[in-house]
């Protein structure tokens, strides 16, 4: 696989599981705003995934699709932190805060490449973040003093950067966003 | 009831609108606020059905398309419970009666998702019928209400037309994808049935007496059959009703009578779903609690 794809395929992979960890939020938050706002990012990061693979199914005679569920867990390529199922909010927001700090700088980093597809998408996909970054400001602003957050944030940052192996937490996800798909033969249309 | 009670009544009957700080009757008052708030809690409820399947939505358009729909019925429980507010209750009120059970909300939010299948059948049938009462608000005495509707009834109609495209793409694949609708069809019928609810007459439905919804509960009905069964045959589907069946004189439909106790039954607390639901909602309200504190104290 080439460089690029292995590159694509890795910001794709954390978009969509943590996409997919987002919407775990979805009619369930302290907040019906804060519903309506991790459902939005959810939904954000789930069709910057798409975009990603789209791109990158281009390169390896593939679709979006069965690069996203088909293929085994251990072949992704997400970060520890965004795989981890986090069902409190101190967590959550925790690592909202720090993928978004981490994923602003590297969406600078694409959008200094000399790859224009991949400079395009990045320049694209900011647009968006800005606003998760708002809002991960916003409630960053509001609970730096909770020291449960700061507990949290702390627990959570060096994860960030663990890109070997999995937790067993994204195979159980990854049991679940298939659990449909795997039911019927391959190539089987939803 | 009073002259100005008797006003009233005319000025809503012949087709009046009131707003917030207008004066109302304490009967239409307490009605309209009960009506509101279950409607409120029925969006919220009604999140929970579908939210198990959104870690399992099956390609990339329809987790998409799913968790847009959801999140857009929490956005009306927010649009419903605001205008609840207005007439009186805090929004923090409505949730907890609607956790410790004292307030109701529709039957359909009650019963199990049990596959896929169940995941169309409900954007489609479950919207459909939806709809129908939705849009027999649009005209209601309550104006603030039937403003917020129009927002309501655009949505869901998308609602539709993603459930219809679900069932239809199972209906043209395997045949274990077309059982899975004929199985959620066989499930979802009874509850779809008993959703207008009991036919009384509209004169005395005090919800049309005050001109709350314009339209009784079995024209509703009538109109959800005329509607939906059609296309519910056009796609190869049998409806578990083998009395089901339309006049072509009258243009009625007949059918076997819904099961009017169990809808009581079910819309009393006591759906296969319900304690499961309200535990998951008091649970999350718990584990949150500290937050809406932090909040409030800044």
């Amino acid at each position: 696989m080439s460089e690029r794809a292995e590159l694509l395929l890795g910001i794709a992979d954390d978009e969509l599981v943590l996409g997919w960890r987002d919407s775990e939020w979805t009619g369930i938050a302290p907040f019906l705003e804060e519903d309506v706002a991790f459902s939005s990012i959810a939904q954000n990061e789930i069709g910057h995934a798409r975009a990603l693979y789209e791109l990158a199914a281009q390169e390896l005679g593939t679709t979006a699709d069965e690069l996203a569920f088909d293929r085994q867990p251990e072949e992704y390529r997400c970060c520890r932190l965004v795989e981890l199922r986090l069902p409190d909010w101190e967590h959550t927001i925790a690592r909202h805060w720090l993928y978004e700090e981490a994923d602003a700088a590297r969406l600078e980093r694409l959008k200094a490449s000399d790859d224009p597809e991949v400079a395009g998408l990045a320049e694209k996909i900011d647009r968006e973040e800005v606003y998760h970054r708002m809002h991960a400001q916003m409630w960053f602003d509001r609970l730096k003093d909770e020291p449960r957050f700061v507990a949290a944030v702390d627990e959570l940052r060096p994860l960030i950067d663990v890109r070997d192996g999995h937790s067993p937490e994204l195979t159980e996800l990854w049991e679940q966003m298939t659990e449909v798909r795997r039911s019927q033969p391959a190539g089987t249309t939803w | 009831m009073g002259q100005r009670e008797d006003e009233f009544l005319e000025y809503v009957q012949s087709g009046g609108q009131i707003e917030v700080d207008d004066w109302m009757p304490g009967e239409y008052r307490a009605r309209l606020r009960k009506f509101i708030e279950m409607h409120g809690n029925s969006e919220l409820m009604g999140v929970l059905p579908e939210r198990e399947w959104i870690l399992r939505a099956p390609t990339l358009q329809r987790k998409l398309a799913l968790t847009a729909k959801v999140q857009d019925e929490v956005g009306h429980a927010q649009l419903i419970y605001r205008v609840v507010e207005d007439l009186g209750k805090p929004r923090e009120q409505c949730l907890d009666d609607l956790i410790s059970g004292k307030s109701k909300f529709h039957n359909v939010f009650h019963y199990p998702t049990k596959t896929w299948g169940d995941v169309g059948v409900i954007a489609w049938l479950v919207d459909a019928a939806a709809i129908i009462s939705q849009k027999a608000l649009l005209k209601c005495s309550y104006a603030p209400y039937a403003r917020i509707m129009k927002k309501i009834c655009w949505e869901e109609s998308f609602h539709i037309l993603h459930g219809r495209d679900v069932v239809l793409t199972l209906m043209l694949g395997t045949e274990d994808q077309r059982e899975l609708v004929q199985e959620a069809l066989n499930r979802w019928w009874g509850p779809l049935m008993q959703f207008h609810g009991n036919p009384i007459p509209p004169e005395d439905d005090s919800m049309f007496v005050w001109r709350i919804k314009s339209q009784g509960n079995d024209a509703a009905r009538q109109q959800f059959l005329d509607g939906y069964v059609p296309q519910i045959w056009e796609l190869g589907l049998t409806v578990p009703d083998p009395e089901l069946r339309k006049d072509e004189e009258t243009g009625r439909w007949h059918y076997t009578e819904p099961d009017w106790d169990e809808l009581m039954h079910v819309v009393t607390g006591h759906g296969p779903k319900t304690a499961d639901r309200l535990d998951l909602r008091r649970a999350a309200r718990e584990n949150s609690a500290w937050v809406r504190s932090v909040l409030l104290a800044a």
